[in-house]
């Protein structure tokens, strides 16, 4: 793709939950094709973390960086949203066929003929040629994930925020899923990835970082004992 | 002047009601537009294209009937005696076709008929209560009060008649021996020209009702002479009513021909001077229409089965006399 | 006097026979009530999904605020139409009293509610993922909003009939603000309150036919759409 590399800085930013602390200055950067793993027992606020720098969630406080300098957050809610995407955990499928799914990403509708080249695209990109005109709600968990992918790829956003996108899904649906990402992150899009099991992104993460009691930390640990998803399935 | 108002907000009522359909067109266009990835399969421009000629086809035909109702139009507030006793539907038809005007009949009782008079909610009213009427036109809310026609009240009952009123001498006595037997009453209630009546009989005979045996029942006529047989009750009502709902009462006749039971009807223009804008023409038309030989006559002759209901009144308007001198002083 | 059965037959002989007037009532009936939920609708579905999705004071208030109205009787919002619109009402200079449009916006004031209620409910159903994945992919708010709400169709489908239902089978306003006057404002549950009092049943009967089949259509109908657009 032919971004400009991204670079987000997200600054200083709190958050509470009634009274409790959720989170506490956090300072996180986003770079175009680098991935990060996020991770932290839960209730940490690992998911509030993602949703506030998708622009879904609103921060006490914090400000945001896109390379013009810090913004106020009210300022930036429709940039944020258009460059930056959200994947809940079990992803959303509207009523609909698995291409009309496909075809809510696409913000220029206007040309039939190349909408219907870019669904077809996406489906062959996600494999899910096969099951084009199945019924969303009713594809497996695996396939749900691989939709949501294939919606953020004809996105095109600058960065992708991920919560959980392996959790419950079985270990070739996990391979398949890795592979998608993989190839995002190869086209420049930042991966942030939220994940109780870091080691099953260890080819993806370039960066690890830990949120404890809100507060984020660099970690070091545990990456280099773990061999890359390609070869845990051979 | 007053009909441009008139007719400028009958427009908009005439346009409020053909909306539906383009209504729905336009929420179905709306709705596709926003929802088109649902239908992925289906071409746009098709779905447009039906969507218009669908739009054309509810909306024409619509638009060419419309000039049927701008006619102008009368609103008369009348008791349910006129309208339930079918008299109305035979007159309203003939005078259209005479004058062009289209009648609204709003049938209440005579005191809220009397009410939306006084409001400027209506043109013209037909009533049956004459001091009510009288009230109503010293106060200055009506003028051309006409005598209409008249019929007269009967007491029905049940065949057996406990309270023994068939034999009753006069209409005070019938009430005397009413509230003597406390036999189950059905008053209307509902202040209209015979509720009226019946308080005014009561009171005549110095009697002051009971609810143990008098049942206020708040409801048109034909309602109370139902509630009135399925009870076995006695009741007050006028004989056109009373020869509308025979045939599906057990009850009867048991007391009639009284003087006092003389039930006139009058018809009043609502004031214009109060509300300048209201159809004073049209009223005026009705009142001189229904006093005219034409319409007397079909009163007279409304039937039904054989029996006739009204006796038209208009010649010998006594009313009439001192009003209209009292118009032409004003 | 006449027996339920013999009114019952007398009414289907009504109904077969294409009796001019009853049919005028019926249209009507459905042209009035109809326009009013037309006009009804996208403003409290909008409120419904303020209230399902807003954030800000009062939210609570207003919602239990609609869920009582929804107990107000007909006859109330009949009154104080009427007096809203009497000549010596503050809205009498539109003349509307005893038209089809005061009959409209009575049984808009009559439907709002319950669209109101039971949009909100069936749109706080629907999964809050909807709408935030909606957004992320790029809809703008009314799109998303719709998109919301095709995601619960038939939540709201089945408020609009309940609304439908009760507009169109309502005397008490329809009444009060119509007048009943013939083949302009007497529709379908005021012409059988009018016939009933009359003694003629079999008219009164023929009509409520009409709305049961109705109610019935429009139920079988919904039923089979539910059914057709949801695969287990």
């Amino acid at each position: 793709m032919t971004h400009t590399p991204l670079k987000l800085h997200f600054n200083d930013v709190h958050k509470r939950f009634g009274r409790r602390p959720g989170l506490i200055g956090v300072n996180i950067q986003l770079i175009g094709g680098e991935g990060t793993v996020l991770t932290g027992p839960n209730g940490a606020g690992k998911t509030t973390l993602l949703r506030i720098l998708a622009g879904l969630e609103k921060p006490d406080r914090g400000s945001v960086d896109m390379g013009l300098g810090a913004t106020r957050w009210r300022r930036c809610y429709s940039d944020l949203r258009t460059s930056i995407l959200y994947l809940h955990q079990h992803p959303y499928m509207f009523d609909g066929s698995v291409s009309s799914n496909l075809a809510y990403a696409i913000s220029d509708k206007h040309n039939r003929c190349l909408c219907q080249q870019r669904i077809s695209e996406a489906l062959k990109w996600a494999g899910l040629t096969a099951i084009a005109d199945n019924h969303a709600k009713t594809i497996s968990g695996g396939e749900r994930q691989r939709v949501a992918l294939a919606r953020a790829w004809l996105r095109e956003p600058r960065a992708l925020l991920l919560d959980e996108p392996t959790a419950n899904l079985d270990p070739e649906a996990r391979t398949r899923t890795l592979e998608l990402l993989f190839r995002l992150k190869e086209s420049g899009i930042a991966l942030l990835i939220a994940s109780h099991d870091p080691h099953h992104f260890a080819s993806l993460a370039d960066k690890h970082l830990q949120l404890t009691q809100g507060v984020l930390a660099e970690e070091f640990s545990e990456t280099s004992n773990v061999t890359p998803f390609r070869r845990t399935h051979p | 002047m007053k009909g441009n108002i008139n007719n400028g907000l009958k427009k908009t009522d005439r346009l409020i009601i053909k909306m539906a359909p383009d209504l729905l067109c336009l929420y179905i266009y709306i709705a596709f537009q926003h929802l088109q990835f649902m239908h992925s399969t289906l071409h746009r421009k098709q779905i447009q294209t039906l969507l218009f000629s669908l739009l054309i086809m509810i909306t024409l035909p619509a638009a060419a009937e419309d000039n049927s109702i701008t006619e102008p139009l009368i609103r008369l507030a009348t008791t349910t005696s006129t309208e339930n006793s079918g008299l109305l539907n035979h007159l309203l038809p003939v005078f259209h076709s005479a004058s062009g005007y289209k009648v609204h009949v709003i049938a209440v009782g005579t005191g809220k008929a009397l009410r939306m008079g006084k409001d400027g909610d209506v043109d013209v009213v037909l009533v049956h209560a004459p001091e009510a009427e009288a009230s109503f036109v010293d106060a200055g809310y009506g003028d051309h009060r006409h005598a209409v026609m008249y019929n007269d009240f009967v007491v029905v009952g049940p065949v057996n008649d406990p309270a023994k009123i068939g034999s009753a001498a006069n209409i005070t006595a019938v009430m005397k021996r009413l509230a003597a037997a406390q036999s189950l009453f059905i008053s209307r209630g509902d202040d209209s020209g015979t509720h009226k009546k019946e308080n005014q009989l009561w009171k005549t005979a110095g009697i002051k009702a009971d609810n143990s045996w008098l049942r206020e029942a708040g409801q048109g006529m034909g309602k109370v002479l139902q509630i009135a047989t399925e009870l076995d009750a006695y009741t007050l009502t006028d004989r056109g009513t009373w020869l509308a709902y025979r045939d599906k009462s057990t009850l009867k006749i048991l007391f009639e021909g009284d003087e006092a039971l003389h039930n006139p009807y009058s018809i009043i223009a609502v004031s214009a001077r109060r509300y300048p804008d209201i159809n004073r023409t049209g009223a005026l038309a009705l009142i001189k229409w229904i006093r005219s030989k034409e319409a007397q006559q079909l009163i007279g002759d409304y039937r039904i089965d054989e029996t006739p209901l009204f006796t038209p009144s208009a010649n010998s308007d006594q009313i009439a006399a001192s009003q209209e001198s009292a118009d032409n002083y004003r | 006097m006449e027996t339920l059965g013999n009114a019952t037959s007398n009414a289907l002989f009504l109904l077969i026979s294409g009796d001019a007037e009853l049919w005028q009532i019926v249209a009507i009936s459905f042209q009035v009530s109809i326009t009013a939920i037309l006009i009804a609708t996208p403003p409290a579905l909008l409120t419904a999904f303020v209230l399902a999705y807003g954030r800000f004071p009062g939210r609570r208030v207003l919602i239990s605020l609609f869920s009582t109205l929804l107990s107000i009787p007909a006859v109330v919002i009949g009154l104080t139409f009427y007096l809203l619109l009497s000549r010596q009402g503050p809205l009498g200079d539109w003349r509307l009293l005893f038209t089809q449009t005061a009959m409209i916006l009575g049984q808009i004031a009559l439907s709002f509610p319950i669209l109101v209620a039971m949009g909100h409910s069936a749109l706080q159903s629907a999964d809050r993922r909807a709408w935030e994945t909606a957004l992320t992919l790029g809809a703008n708010p009314l799109r998303a909003v719709s998109t919301v709400m095709w995601e619960v169709r038939f939540g709201l489908l089945a408020a609009l009939l309940a609304a439908f239902g009760r507009i169109v089978a309502e005397v008490g306003a329809s009444m009060m603000l119509g007048g009943n006057i013939l083949n302009y404002t007497r529709n379908i549950p005021t012409a059988i309150a009018l016939e009933t009092s009359k003694g003629e049943f079999a008219q009164g009967i023929a009509l409520g036919i009409v709305l049961l089949t109705l109610s019935f259509t429009l139920n079988a109908l919904f039923y089979h759409l539910r059914g057709g657009g949801q695969p287990a």
